[in-house]
């Protein structure tokens, strides 16, 4: 078991905190971040060219935190820029360096980025990209052909418990869970009752739920607080994703008022 | 049928600008019925380019003739007296009848006057909108008669992605989300079941190369390995 599967068993409950790569090659914002924070939170998930806009790759930053900062690193990967080549050398190579926790993302479409004239991959579905992982887990790629090492993976999705109509979203829920998904980190909510009613609605997922605080700004601190803890006493999820748009400052305020 | 539109002007009286006698060729099929390439639209660009000409002083002479189908050699042949009187011969078909054309006359420059768009189907009068990507694996029955490789932007084949927000599409609040629409036509029809099948990664091993097949009677006749 990786020590962030081990440490949502153990703890009972989780925080997580979400880094972008740079828009260039200077890694010394993130790392200083994630030393502000590093020993509030849990896991750092690193972001993968986040909302379709360029970015540094996330597995430079993905390793370098691993080598660094005492919190686990979750690495993001997208389908949308990569087919299942790209995805399973990528995935291989994170686990080689270090990092062994997966969030297998659809990704934002090209359109909603800085570069919308490009060509989108999806080559797989992130239900097929975690199809793919836990056969890498196992020892195989899709094709059932043997590794030479099999790397040691926790895998999770993404989660999305305000889209309606649900119905749709729970059969992707059920195949990502059926396809190894171990953790669930649920997009921004709007509030607690969001999630409540999801649960009402879904039922038992059969794996944790992080669930997405953002603050969008240093004056939305407060209220993301307040419905993390809220989230948090209400028994809602078995943890907190913690975003800021990609604000050093709102993050780091945010995980002063959500971490540990 | 094939959708294609009319390349910008601009764009094809460039491209014929340094010859004398053109040949706009139309295409009686998929592309006039789309209004883009028929003989109708094939007279028409004549004239435009006939009158673009004139207006720069250049010595041009532009002609036309529709075939039903660019992509048959039994129709590609009605043409060929007619493409030796011309200096270049300016297509109406789409993509591939415009590659037909130029394999048929390996030494004159044949010229695309379309951009080929999508298969397709007919809205309305003047309207069209894209039905099938060509896959080569059909998912049509398990989807409900719905395609999601060609209806999901991100083609997803095994539910909807985090993005559709009220059953609309992340990429315009004006398309539905391809697999809402899915699940509402299988739940209409009594076939939610379909939606459980977990849908293995597709094998593009076919799609990725030019597409090539054959009738088993063609086989039967002309190879000796069935």
């Amino acid at each position: 078991m990786t020590s962030f599967a081990q440490a949502i068993k153990d703890k009972g409950f989780v925080v997580t905190a979400e880094l972008d790569p740079p828009r260039g090659v200077d890694l010394g914002p993130l790392m200083a971040l994630a030393g502000r924070i590093g020993a509030k939170v849990d896991a750092l998930v690193v972001s993968d060219n986040q909302g379709a806009n360029l970015r540094q790759a996330p597995w430079w930053a993905a390793h370098r935190l691993a080598e660094t900062i005492p919190a686990e690193v979750i690495l993001t990967l997208t389908c949308r820029d990569r087919n299942r080549l790209s995805l399973g050398g990528d995935i291989l190579a994170a686990a080689a360096s270090g990092v062994d926790n997966l969030l297998l993302v659809s990704g934002d479409f090209v359109s909603l980025g800085d570069h919308p004239q490009a060509k989108p991959v999806y080559d797989l579905d992130s239900v097929q990209a975690l199809m793919l992982a836990n056969g890498l887990a196992q020892g195989h790629d899709l094709n059932g052909q043997e590794l030479a090492g099999a790397p040691e993976l926790c895998l999770g999705a993404v989660l999305a418990p305000e889209a309606r109509p649900l119905a749709p979203q729970l059969v992707k829920l059920r195949k990502k869970r059926a396809a190894g998904a171990g953790f669930f980190i649920t997009r921004p909510l709007s509030g607690p009752d969001a999630l409540k009613t999801f649960l009402q609605e879904a039922g038992e997922l059969g794996a944790p739920i992080i669930a997405g605080v953002q603050a969008k700004n240093p004056e939305g601190v407060a209220a993301a607080a307040e419905m993390a803890k809220a989230i948090r006493a209400g028994g809602l999820a078995q943890g907190l994703h913690l975003s800021a748009s990609g604000d050093p400052e709102t993050l780091a305020s945010l995980v002063e008022a959500c971490g540990r | 049928m094939i959708v294609a539109e009319r390349k910008p002007f601009a764009e094809i009286a460039q491209a014929v600008a340094g010859y004398r006698r053109v040949l706009v060729v139309g295409c009686g099929t998929c592309v006039a019925v789309c209004l883009a390439g028929g003989e109708k639209e094939a007279g028409i660009l004549a004239a435009q380019l006939d009158l673009a000409g004139q207006l720069a002083g250049r010595q041009q002479r532009f002609a036309t003739a529709c075939v039903e189908r660019q992509c048959d050699r039994e129709f590609l042949s009605e043409l060929d007296a007619a493409a030796r009187e011309h200096d270049a011969l300016l297509s109406l078909a789409c993509g591939a009848g415009v590659q037909f054309l130029a394999e048929r006359h390996p030494t004159l420059p044949v010229l695309a006057g379309l951009n080929t768009t999508f298969i397709g189907v007919n809205q309305d009068v003047g309207r069209w909108d894209e039905r099938c990507r060509a896959c080569t694996d059909c998912l049509l029955s398990l989807t409900g008669g719905v395609c999601p490789v060609t209806m999901c932007p991100k083609g997803m084949v095994n539910g909807p992605c985090g993005g559709a927000v009220e059953g609309r599409c992340e990429t315009d609040p004006e398309r539905d989300c391809a697999w809402t629409v899915i699940h509402a036509r299988l739940s209409d029809s009594d076939r939610l079941a379909n939606l459980e099948v977990l849908v293995p990664p597709r094998d593009h091993s076919r799609a990725n190369l030019p597409g090539r097949q054959a009738h088993a009677a063609y086989l039967r006749r002309y190879s000796s390995h069935d």
